[in-house]
C-alpha cells in the first residue's frame, strides 16, 4: 500500500534574478512501513522535498498525494490540520517547546488532536519509556542532553501514530555513538509500530540503517535502491 | 485552553527579568495615574464643595428669565410646600429660600454696591452657615494702640502684621499670632482688646450682618447702620436703614468686599415682594448623581414657571477652570501611557523576533495559528494583569491616606491660598470610576500592541520561520 506517491514534483525560485529548479520533476512513491533515506550533496533538493511532502511548502507544479489525497491542492489552514493529523516531524535542531517537560511535549500534539486524557497519559507512558525515557518524563529539554532532546523529539513525532514521520537530517546534530542509538531506536520503533519512515541525511551510518536509498541530485532522482537491507 | 493558558504562563517566565522589567513599568504608570488622578480629583470635588457646596448650592431652582436677566422683577411664588417637595426629593440633603438682589450701601459719607442676600437664618446653617463666618475678633488700629502700653513688643509687632484681619474665633487669632500656652494671659488681655460682639440674625430680625471686607470700606462695626437704597419689585423705589448685627469673614474676596445678609421678611419688605424669591438653593447628599437629582427635579417642577440649573451653570469659570486643569492632568497621563505602550511594544517585539523558529515548529507539527494566537495574547495579558493589579493593589493605602489625611499647606502659600479664596487642604478622591479607568486604559492599550504580533503570527511561513528568515 502506497503512503505517498508524488508525481512529476517541481519546486522552482527566483534568486538574483536566476531560476533555480531546486526540485525537478521527481517522481517517488513510499509504501507503508518504509524506512527510506534521502541522501544527495547539499543543495540537491532533499530539504525542498522533504517539506514539500511534509506539506510545509507548495511545489510549483506536480501532485503529492498521501493516502490518495492530493494535499497540494489544500489551503493553509486545511494543510496545519493535515500535518497535525498525518505527519510526524523530526527536525535537525530537536525544537522541543521549550517551557513544557518531556511528557507535556508528547502529549502536546495528542491533545491537540483531540484525545481523551486517558488515552494520551497511557500512550506518551509507553513511548517515552520505548525511547528511554521513561524516568526523564518530568525533565525540561533544557534539563536533557542533545540525544535525549533528539529521543523526545522522535517520541513526540510518533506518538499521535502518523501515517509517515519525516525527519531533516536527525542525526546532524549528535555525536556517533547517540546517532547510533537514536537509530537503533527509530528502526526498532519503525518494525515495531509499522510506521513509514522519509529521512534527509548526508550520514553515512543514517544511510547504512536505511531499507531505502533515494539518490538526489540537482534535484532530480538519479537512483533509487529499494530493499537493500532484505 | 489548559495547555494553552500553561504555556503562555510559563513562557512569561522564560525571560524572568524582562517579564519583571515589563511588569514594573506598567505597575508605576498604573501607580501614578490612580494616585495622581485621586489628588485631582480629590481637589476639584474639595474645590467644588468650598465654593459651592457653601454657598451657591450645587442645584437652584429659579425663574426662567432670571440667569440670563439676574433682575428682581425675575422672581417666583415661593411656598412652604414647595420646599418640602425639594427636600423629600431622593438625594437632596438641604434645600434653602434665597432673594438676591442689588443696592447702594452708605454709611454718611461712604457709599458701595452691594449684593443683598435675603435668608432664612435657621435653614441657611445648614447651607453657607453665616453664623459660623461671623467676625469675633478683629485687629484694628485702634486695638493695637490700646494694646500698645500692654504687652510686650514682639507681640504688637505681630499684631501689625496681622493689621485689618478678622478672626472668627479665639483659636485662629492665637494660632495666627503663633501663641503657646505660657501666654494665655497676654492673649487674653489681645482677646478682650480685639472682641467684636457679632451676633446672628434671628428669624425676623430687621438688622443685617455685612462681609468683613465691605464693612472695613464703609468703615461700619457691629452696632452702626446702614443705609440701602434700590430698585424694588416693578421699578418701585426701596430704602431703608438697617443696623449692623453682625460680621462675616467670607472665603470668597468678591463675596467678601460685597454681600450683605438680610431675613427673608425684611429683604421682602424692603424690595415690595410679597412671598417670593430669585431661587431655592439646594445640596445634595451624592455629587456623582447630581443630574440625576436635577432630571428629578426638572420633572417635578415641570408645570411650575421654574427652572433647574446646576452649578455647571451657575459658576462656568470654576467648571473651565477644574476643566482646563483636568486636561493638563490628563496630557500627563497620555505621554506616560505613551512612554509605556513603546515599552510593551519593544518587549512584544523582542519576544516575537526570538520566537520566531518556535512558532514555525509549533505550525509545522500542527498547531493552529490561532491557537498559537491565544498564546501570544495571553502572555501579554498576564503581564499586563500582573502590572495593573499591582499598581492598583499599591495605590489603594496611598489613596486611603491622602483621603483622610489630606495634604494641608503651610506658611505663605498657605496665607496666599487663603486670600485668593481657596482652601489650602488637598485631599485625595475616594476610589471611583478613576480608579478602574487607569487599568482598562492599560489592557487596551496591550490589546493595540497584540496587534503586530497577531499579525505576524497569522501571516507566518513555517518554512521561513524554521529556517529564520
Amino acid at each position: 500500500m502506497n503512503v505517498i506517491e508524488v508525481e512529476n514534483l517541481v519546486k522552482a525560485y527566483t534568486d538574483l534574478a536566476l531560476e533555480v529548479v531546486a526540485v525537478d520533476h521527481v517522481n517517488l512513491t513510499v509504501k507503508k512501513g518504509e524506512f527510506t533515506a534521502i541522501v544527495g550533496p547539499s543543495g540537491s533538493g532533499k530539504t525542498t522535498l522533504l517539506n514539500m511532502i511534509g506539506g510545509l511548502d507548495k511545489p510549483t507544479s506536480g501532485t503529492i498525494r498521501v493516502n490518495n489525497k492530493d494535499i497540494t491542492q489544500l489551503n493553509s489552514k486545511e494543510l496545519i490540520n493535515f500535518r497535525l493529523h498525518n505527519i510526524g516531524f523530526i527536525f535537525q535542531s530537536y525544537n522541543l517547546i521549550p517551557v513544557l517537560t518531556a511528557k507535556e511535549n508528547v502529549s502536546f500534539i495528542m491533545e491537540m488532536q483531540g484525545e481523551n486524557r486517558k488515552t494520551v497519559d497511557e500512550r506518551v507512558s509507553e513511548i517515552l519509556t520505548a525511547v528511554g525515557l521513561g524516568d526523564r518524563m518530568n525533565s525540561r529539554p533544557n534539563q536533557l542532553s542533545g540525544g535525549q532532546q533528539q529521543r523526545v523529539a522522535v517520541a513526540r513525532a510518533m506518538a499521535s501514530r502518523p501515517q509517515f514521520i519525516i525527519a531533516d537530517e536527525p542525526t546532524a546534530n549528535l555525536d556517533s555513538k547517540t546517532t547510533e542509538k537514536l537509530l537503533d531506536l527509530m528502526e526498532e520503533l519503525n518494525e515495531k509500530e509499522n510506521i513509514t519512515f522519509l529521512f534527509s541525511t548526508h550520514d553515512q551510518r543514517v544511510v547504512n540503517k536505511a531499507r531505502r536509498i533515494v539518490v538526489l541530485e540537482d534535484g532530480k532522482v538519479v537512483e533509487d535502491n529499494e530493499n537493500i537491507k532484505q | 485552553m489548559k495547555d494553552i493558558i500553561k504555556i503562555a504562563w510559563r513562557n512569561l517566565w522564560r525571560n524572568r527579568r524582562r517579564t519583571i522589567i515589563t511588569a514594573s513599568s506598567i505597575f508605576f504608570a498604573i501607580f501614578f495615574a490612580i494616585v495622581m488622578r485621586s489628588f485631582q480629583i480629590g481637589t476639584y470635588k474639595h474645590m467644588v464643595k468650598i465654593s459651592i457646596e457653601s454657598y451657591l448650592g450645587y442645584l437652584q431652582i429659579q425663574n426662567p428669565d432670571y440667569f440670563d436677566d439676574p433682575s428682581i422683577d425675575n422672581v417666583f411664588e415661593f411656598t412652604l410646600e414647595m420646599l418640602e417637595e425639594i427636600t423629600k426629593t431622593v438625594n437632596v440633603k438641604v434645600a434653602v429660600p434665597r432673594i438676591e438682589s442689588f443696592a447702594l450701601a452708605s454709611t454718611g459719607m461712604l457709599s458701595k454696591g452691594v449684593m443683598l442676600t435675603g435668608i432664612s437664618p435657621e435653614k441657611e446653617k445648614e447651607m453657607s452657615n453665616p453664623e459660623q463666618k461671623l467676625v469675633h475678633y478683629a485687629v484694628t488700629d485702634k486695638a493695637i494702640e490700646h494694646l500698645q502700653q500692654k504687652i510686650k513688643p514682639d507681640v504688637i509687632e505681630l499684631l501689625k502684621i496681622h493689621n485689618n484681619t478678622s478672626f472668627s474665633s479665639a483659636e485662629k487669632l492665637a494660632t495666627a499670632l503663633d501663641f503657646q500656652t505660657e501666654d494665655s494671659l497676654i492673649l487674653q488681655t489681645v482677646l478682650a482688646q480685639t472682641h467684636v460682639a457679632s451676633g446672628y440674625l434671628s428669624e425676623n430680625d430687621e438688622g443685617v450682618l455685612i462681609s468683613d471686607r465691605l464693612s472695613k470700606y464703609l468703615k461700619v462695626s457691629v452696632g452702626d447702620s446702614i443705609i440701602l437704597i434700590g430698585q424694588g419689585y416693578q421699578g418701585s423705589s426701596a430704602a431703608g436703614i438697617y443696623p449692623v448685627r453682625g460680621i462675616v469673614k467670607l472665603p470668597s474676596p468678591e463675596l467678601d468686599n460685597k454681600l450683605v445678609y438680610m431675613t427673608l421678611g425684611n429683604i421682602n419688605t424692603f424690595l415690595g415682594l410679597s412671598e417670593q424669591v430669585t431661587s431655592i438653593a439646594i445640596n445634595i447628599e451624592n455629587t456623582d448623581e447630581m443630574y440625576k437629582t436635577e432630571t428629578v427635579l426638572k420633572q417635578t417642577f415641570e408645570n411650575t414657571k421654574t427652572c433647574v440649573k446646576n452649578w455647571e451653570e451657575l459658576s462656568p469659570a470654576l467648571k473651565q477652570q477644574i476643566e482646563s486643569d483636568s486636561v493638563s492632568g490628563i496630557l500627563f497621563l497620555v505621554i506616560l501611557y505613551v512612554i509605556i505602550f513603546f515599552g510593551i511594544f519593544g518587549t512584544l517585539l523582542m519576544m516575537i523576533s526570538e520566537r520566531m523558529r518556535e512558532f514555525g515548529i509549533m505550525v509545522a507539527i500542527g498547531m493552529k495559528k490561532f491557537k498559537l494566537v491565544l498564546i501570544v495574547v495571553m502572555e501579554m495579558l498576564f503581564l499586563s494583569l500582573i502590572g495593573i493589579f499591582a499598581g492598583m493593589a499599591a495605590s489603594v493605602p496611598v489613596i486611603l491616606y491622602g483621603y483622610y489625611f489630606p495634604v494641608k499647606l503651610t506658611g505663605e502659600i498657605k496665607d496666599m491660598m487663603i486670600e485668593l479664596g481657596m482652601d489650602p487642604v488637598f485631599p485625595f478622591a475616594w476610589f471611583g470610576d478613576y480608579f478602574y479607568i487607569q487599568g482598562v486604559i492599560v489592557f487596551i492599550m496591550i490589546l493595540v500592541a497584540c496587534i503586530y504580533p497577531v499579525r505576524t503570527i497569522l501571516k507566518l511561513n513555517a518554512i521561513e520561520a524554521i529556517r529564520g528568515k
